[in-house]
């Protein structure tokens, strides 16, 4: 096992950028992670004099907000929320996707069509207002936002494994896996499945991706969750500054753009390391 | 040699198997009455164009007939005096691959590509018995010696995809003799090998039959390859058994017209140059539109008006082999030869 994982780690550093996207969600991770340490106080606490730029006051090295919030703090707390609220979501969705394309593309005939008529029932709804009404009924809490992000996002990931699935399971080996006496679970999960991944999984990524800018937008618009602090709240508190002090948006919005870029470079080095026909060149 | 044979006893015995296609077009008969049987040790190869229902039939035993369309209508399969039709599925996947396994064509694509060579042996060792991993691997790298793969060892972590042809041919077949079956089913498996691997892939699974005594049913439209290993010839053409017979015999005199036809159109190193191999002429009837009587009258230069009329039955015409020909039977009492069994 552990030659193998040698093996997949020198697969991914061949390619540069996911290194250093790796390398990028690995910070945000450590910040997230050291917040608490590096602010021991909360983030919402009015520390200094409102609006001073960053790199102008050291005690601030990214400046204040209206309010006179550090925004560095609230950016080291926001990666918490913003990552975990990610993470969560995707998995969720991951969960869901990969379930209801799975049974889809396997079973065949009317389970393949109910489930894909759910799935598209899903899709067309708008997102982000699927997401707010969801938000708006269950309450403005951290893992209902996670919920509801989840929950609008499994489609893709629900059709992607449907076509990959479908590709695969007329192919020969699954054949040989019936001949072979295994049940229909080991072979959707444990022969097909591994097939599957590499899209699904750059999917994922892409999800999260995708999840961080819904957490931005949900707290933008103010239905976050008022407690803690977020990228898109500190950018919606912002807005209403942005002529003069549009630091207050720029700081957390290139935190989203750079997060969001590190999960897809991550994402992309994933694709080219779990694909085993590139593992000779 | 075919006394021998019949003292055996019968591990395989399909029954008037009947397979139909539903489709648009309505319900094809692709498998018609067909009856099978094989004993331990003995090999029976399957013979046919492609489309006569032989595939169909091996998939048909494994129960693993695609559905929609394929559907067993009449019959039976038993297996050791088992009816297999009567099976749970999860019965039927204790059969699968512990009592009775099967080979496919395309070795290249019959490996999950994304998993080791090891890692699939020892999960196929480890899926009937419950033995563990070391010991799973251990059997993996002795399998792996008895289909002869040299550096056993080494090419356990070998993925599929860096192996040739005639080595995950190998590979499958170490995956289907895992667990030690009764009855080995090999569905064309050397139609996708280069010629010099056929022979050894050929004489790999003899050998392994002769060490084992399992049963070997051989599917396959290459009369070379029925040479090389059958001992009973089963010819079917448009889903019907037309023709069952030792293979010596088989060769020396073909009753069937159809397997007289197969034989003149295999080239042979025997045969004179500039000397044409004779064609079947025509194509086999479509399953929507198959004809009252014999369904190879429409290429049969020996029809006759029975032919077309009546459908001719499997008939015991020569001690030890059926046909199901009338121009065979005229033939046969012709010459003044009994016709029976």
């Amino acid at each position: 096992m552990l030659p193998r994982t040698i093996d997949f780690a020198r697969r991914f550093a061949r390619n540069r950028a996911a290194v250093v996207g790796l390398l990028l969600v690995i910070l945000v991770i450590g910040i997230a992670l050291a917040a608490p340490w590096i602010y021991p106080r909360n983030p919402l606490r009015i520390v200094g004099r409102p609006e001073i730029w960053p790199f102008v006051n050291s005690r601030f090295p990214l400046g204040t907000d209206s309010l006179g919030r550090d925004i560095a703090a609230m950016i080291a707390y926001g990666a918490r929320t913003t990552l975990l609220i990610g993470l969560c979501a995707s998995i969720t969705a991951t969960l869901i996707g990969i379930t209801v394309g799975a049974a889809a593309a396997y079973f065949g005939g009317w389970i393949d069509e109910m489930l894909m008529r759910f799935t598209e029932l899903f899709q067309t709804i708008p997102n982000l207002i699927f997401v707010l009404t969801i938000v708006a009924i269950l309450g403005q809490k951290l893992e209902y936002v996670t919920i509801a992000v989840g929950v609008v996002t499994w489609t893709p990931i629900a059709r992607l494994t449907r076509a990959e699935f479908l590709s695969l399971r007329d192919r020969e080996f699954v054949q040989a896996c019936r001949a072979m006496g295994m049940s229909n679970l080991r072979i959707m999960f444990g022969e097909i499945l591994p097939n599957a991944l590499p899209p699904v999984i750059v999917l994922s990524s892409l999800v999260i991706a995708g999840a961080v800018l819904f957490e931005s937008a949900v707290s933008f618009l103010g239905l976050g969750d008022p407690n803690v602090s977020s990228w898109g709240r500190l950018i919606g508190d912002g807005r209403t500054l942005i002529r003069t002090s549009w630091y207050i948006c720029a700081v957390p919005g290139l935190a989203i753009m750079l997060t969001v870029l590190a999960l897809n470079l991550v994402g992309d080095g994933l694709n080219d390391a779990l694909n085993p026909k590139l593992r000779d060149r | 040699m075919v006394v021998s044979m019949s003292k055996r006893p019968v591990i395989l015995d399909i029954d008037s198997l009947r397979v139909s296609l539903f489709t648009r077009r309505g319900v094809l008969p692709a498998v018609d009455g067909l009856s099978l049987t094989v004993a331990a040790g003995e090999t029976v190869a399957i013979v046919g164009e492609s489309g006569c229902g032989k595939s169909l039939t091996a998939l048909a035993v494994m129960r693993l007939l695609p559905d929609p369309p394929a559907r067993v209508v009449g019959g039976a399969v038993r297996f050791m005096g088992r009816d297999l039709a009567a099976l749970s599925e999860r019965e039927m996947q204790r059969v699968r691959g512990k009592d009775i396994s099967m080979v496919f064509q395309d070795p290249m694509t019959s490996l999950n590509p994304v998993a080791t060579v090891g890692d699939q042996l020892i999960e196929a060792i480890r899926w009937h018995d419950k033995v563990s991993r070391q010991e799973a691997r251990t059997r993996a790298v002795e399998l792996l010696r008895r289909v002869r793969i040299p550096d056993a060892e080494r090419r356990l972590n070998d993925f599929p995809h860096q192996m040739s042809g005639g080595m995950s041919q190998r590979v499958m077949i170490a995956m289907a003799i895992a667990c030690g079956p009764k009855l080995l089913i090999a569905d064309e498996p050397t139609t996708a090998l280069d010629v010099t691997i056929q022979a050894q892939i050929l004489e790999l699974m003899k050998e392994l039959q002769a060490n084992s005594g399992m049963g070997l049913i051989i599917i396959t439209h290459d009369l070379g390859v029925v040479a090389e290993t059958a001992d009973r010839v089963v010819v079917m053409y448009a889903g019907r058994k037309v023709e069952d017979a030792p293979v010596e015999a088989l060769f020396e005199r073909p009753l069937h017209r159809y397997t007289r036809g197969l034989l003149g159109a295999t080239p042979s190193a025997n045969r004179r140059r500039g000397n044409r191999l004779a064609e079947i002429a025509g194509s086999v009837p479509a399953l929507s539109e198959l004809p009252r009587g014999c369904t190879f009258q429409n290429r049969c230069a020996d029809a006759s008006d029975r032919c077309r009329a009546e459908k001719p039955a499997l008939t015991p015409l020569l001690p030890g082999r059926t046909a199901a020909c009338f121009a065979a039977e005229e033939e046969l009492s012709r010459h003044g030869i009994a016709v029976g069994p």
